[in-house]
């Protein structure tokens, strides 16, 4: 959606031209586009939908790009994600392209593609049954839902405003209450790609909704070949719950995947990912808690050589009763930069909240770099709160018991490096 | 088959001169911090250690010879406190030690339940976890494990009776000597007599600070009857 966003304006100088964020970041908010986008009406089948959008765009060119100074950001090499280049290129970008290059998904089972904003989904989704997922899309347009579903965006300091401002469309997948448990005995598919393997950026603004009472089982596959950003809401309703499995490779590109879960009473989040990193990857999870929510978070993160890979995790507890566990154990190879930063956000009502928070992580070399940061951030005195972060080098004892079995020193350090995320 | 000449480690071992034959047991004593353990995981090649002197085995130089490829010699040491890996079991551990692929599974796994039931360690023993969730002598009885199976020539085991109740004790000796062969070479550190007795070692070598004290099975009779002064 940049490309065309962008290209539309600036027709013939941009092609074959690169960017930075920082230069799209300028000129979606900028005066200028903001005209252009009240001139060509972007959204304007929603009124409400409308002006969020350009309500977005002002809170943009506000507060701008954040920096290192931002929590979720410290450790971060921002630097390095703001200078990678980004290709403005439209001729080649033909949308039915795309749609040809993604036709494999119209034969999976319970499969969604998301790419740059649109949604490509199985053949046997397309089919109308009873509790199936509803999908509110470009095709699917309920202008009275999408209005509802979109003020749940909310303005924030990070890169979700720039997500939202380069695709002013968001995609809702519902899963109704009457599905039961039928998505969590046959999980849905979620792939995320890219078009292309040009320098590009490809941005997805998605809502996931899973309503009341239901249990759902989501399997994200993550693909960045060029620059992907994601923002996705995950609104998990009362005594739902759901539980996502995403895998994310390195294929060249760099990604930014930010997850926001609201959590309603009684429901129960439970996410397990791995990530090899990339160029840039970062992966920030914000978690709002109600009441007697369940939030699980497991990572098992083995960052290649040469990678970069951030995460932020905040759980935000409001009310009684929250438990959250978060464990995530990252392995950094030669040259690789990772951080992670970690949050409770524990408020003076929330009463009985229980929380662990453990990262682990394992430095292979000694070019490596990686950051530990926990914050136990506690308005209460009624709670239960623990948090263990470490950082370390393969030991030298287990090298020598595995190589003093016949494994040479790189299959004992595969087997130490397993061990350690297992 | 082990040649060890003016072989110092330091700071623990000094000059030492010893040979190792073929098809024969030594048991190896000593007082605390004389550098029994060393002396072992210092010919298995442990790298931290500072070693000087030669080393030979089976005629070859060794002394620069990574700790892997000294083990894929035949050379074996059991450790004192064996390392705990979880995620890998103890036979996933065995066979990909042994690189065993295709038809030859079945028969390694086969050879693997048949040690593991002979030393009474439980049923699934093969799935659990490497050394993790077990006790001392449970350990100790997989290495016994790891040291039949890996085509060992030299086997060099730290206290192999430690953590080993009663019966555990019983099999381990049967073990050893049901292990030991013409083709083979056992060297024990050990101070538990019923053992040495039940091994019928060939040679007790007894470190001191800067010598060793070489003999029959009645020098291990005169340590426990007088201690190490006495020698």
């Amino acid at each position: 959606m940049y490309k065309n966003l962008y290209t539309d304006r600036l027709d013939s100088e941009v092609i074959d031209s690169y960017f930075k964020l920082d230069d799209i970041a300028e000129y979606v908010s900028s005066p200028n586009f903001i005209a252009l986008a009240e001139q060509s009406g972007y959204q304007r089948k929603v009124p409400g939908v409308h002006n969020h959008f350009m309500d977005n765009l002002m809170y943009l060119r506000e507060v701008g790009l954040p920096s290192n100074k931002h929590e979720q950001f410290n450790f971060s090499n921002l630097n390095k994600l703001k200078q990678l280049d980004i290709l403005a290129k439209q001729s080649q970008y033909d949308p039915v392209d795309a749609l040809e290059r993604f036709e494999w998904v119209a034969h999976q089972e319970n499969s969604i593609v998301i790419n740059d904003s649109v949604i490509l989904t199985s053949m046997d989704l397309g089919t109308k049954k009873p509790f199936g997922i509803q999908i509110l899309d470009n095709v699917k347009f309920n202008k009275q839902k999408q209005d509802e579903y979109i003020k749940i965006i909310e303005p924030t300091e990070d890169f979700r405003n720039l997500t939202y401002a380069i695709t002013p469309f968001t995609n809702v997948i519902i899963f109704p209450t009457g599905s039961k448990k039928r998505y969590y005995n046959k999980p849905l598919n979620l792939y995320y790609e890219n078009s292309t393997q040009d320098p590009i950026l490809e941005a997805n603004t998605t809502i996931v909704d899973v309503q009341y009472n239901t249990k759902v089982k989501l399997k994200e596959n993550v693909k960045a070949q060029a620059g992907q950003m994601n923002y996705v809401t995950y609104i998990v309703r009362e005594d739902a719950e759901l539980e996502i499995n995403r895998s994310t490779l390195d294929c060249g590109g760099w990604a930014l995947f930010d997850s926001r879960f609201v959590c309603h009473p009684g429901s129960k989040v439970t996410i397990n990912f791995d990530n090899q990193g990339s160029k840039y990857s970062q992966e920030n999870f914000y978690f709002k808690c109600s009441s007697n929510v369940d939030v699980n978070v497991k990572g098992r993160n083995n960052i290649l050589s040469g990678n970069e890979y951030h995460q932020y995790v905040l759980v935000k507890s409001q009310n009684d009763n929250n438990k959250s566990v978060i464990d995530i154990k990252n392995v950094g190879r030669e040259h690789a930069n990772t951080s992670f930063v970690g949050k409770f956000d524990v408020s003076p009502y929330s009463i009985g909240f229980d929380g662990e928070m453990n990262n682990n992580n394992l430095m292979l070399t000694k070019d490596t770099k990686m950051h530990t940061r926990p914050i136990l951030d506690i308005h209460t005195k009624e709670i239960e709160c623990s948090h263990g972060c470490t950082i370390s080098n393969i030991n030298k004892e287990h090298m020598y018991y595995l190589q003093s079995r016949g494994f040479d020193k790189d299959s004992a350090k595969d087997i130490l490096v397993e061990s350690f995320l297992c | 088959m082990l040649k060890l000449a003016n072989y110092s480690v330091e700071p623990v071992l000094q000059g030492l001169n010893i040979e190792f034959d073929i098809g024969r047991t030594y048991i190896v004593m000593g007082s605390n911090g004389v550098g029994k353990s060393t002396l072992l995981h210092s010919i298995m090649g442990r790298p931290d250690l500072d070693v000087s002197g030669e080393i030979t085995f089976n005629g070859q130089d060794i002394s620069e010879m990574e700790v892997d490829e000294r083990a894929k010699s035949g050379m074996f040491v059991g450790f004192q406190s064996p390392t705990s890996v979880p995620g890998l079991s103890n036979f996933q551990f065995l066979k990909q030690a042994l690189d065993t692929k295709g038809t030859e599974i079945r028969a390694t796994l086969e050879k693997f339940k048949g040690l593991s039931h002979s030393l009474g360690l439980p049923d699934g023993w093969d799935k659990r976890n490497l050394n993790t969730d077990a006790s001392g002598g449970e350990k100790k009885k997989n290495e016994l494990i790891q040291m039949q199976m890996l085509n060992t020539q030299l086997a060099m085991l730290d206290e192999p009776d430690s953590g080993l109740d009663v019966d555990g004790i019983k099999a381990l000796s049967k073990q050893l000597n049901e292990w030991r062969t013409a083709d083979n070479t056992l060297i024990v550190v050990t101070h538990y007599e019923k053992l040495i007795e039940s091994l019928n070692p060939d040679a007790i070598i007894v470190l001191k600070k800067d010598h060793v004290v070489g003999g029959g099975k009645e020098l291990a009779q005169r340590i426990f009857a007088e201690g190490f002064e006495s020698v």
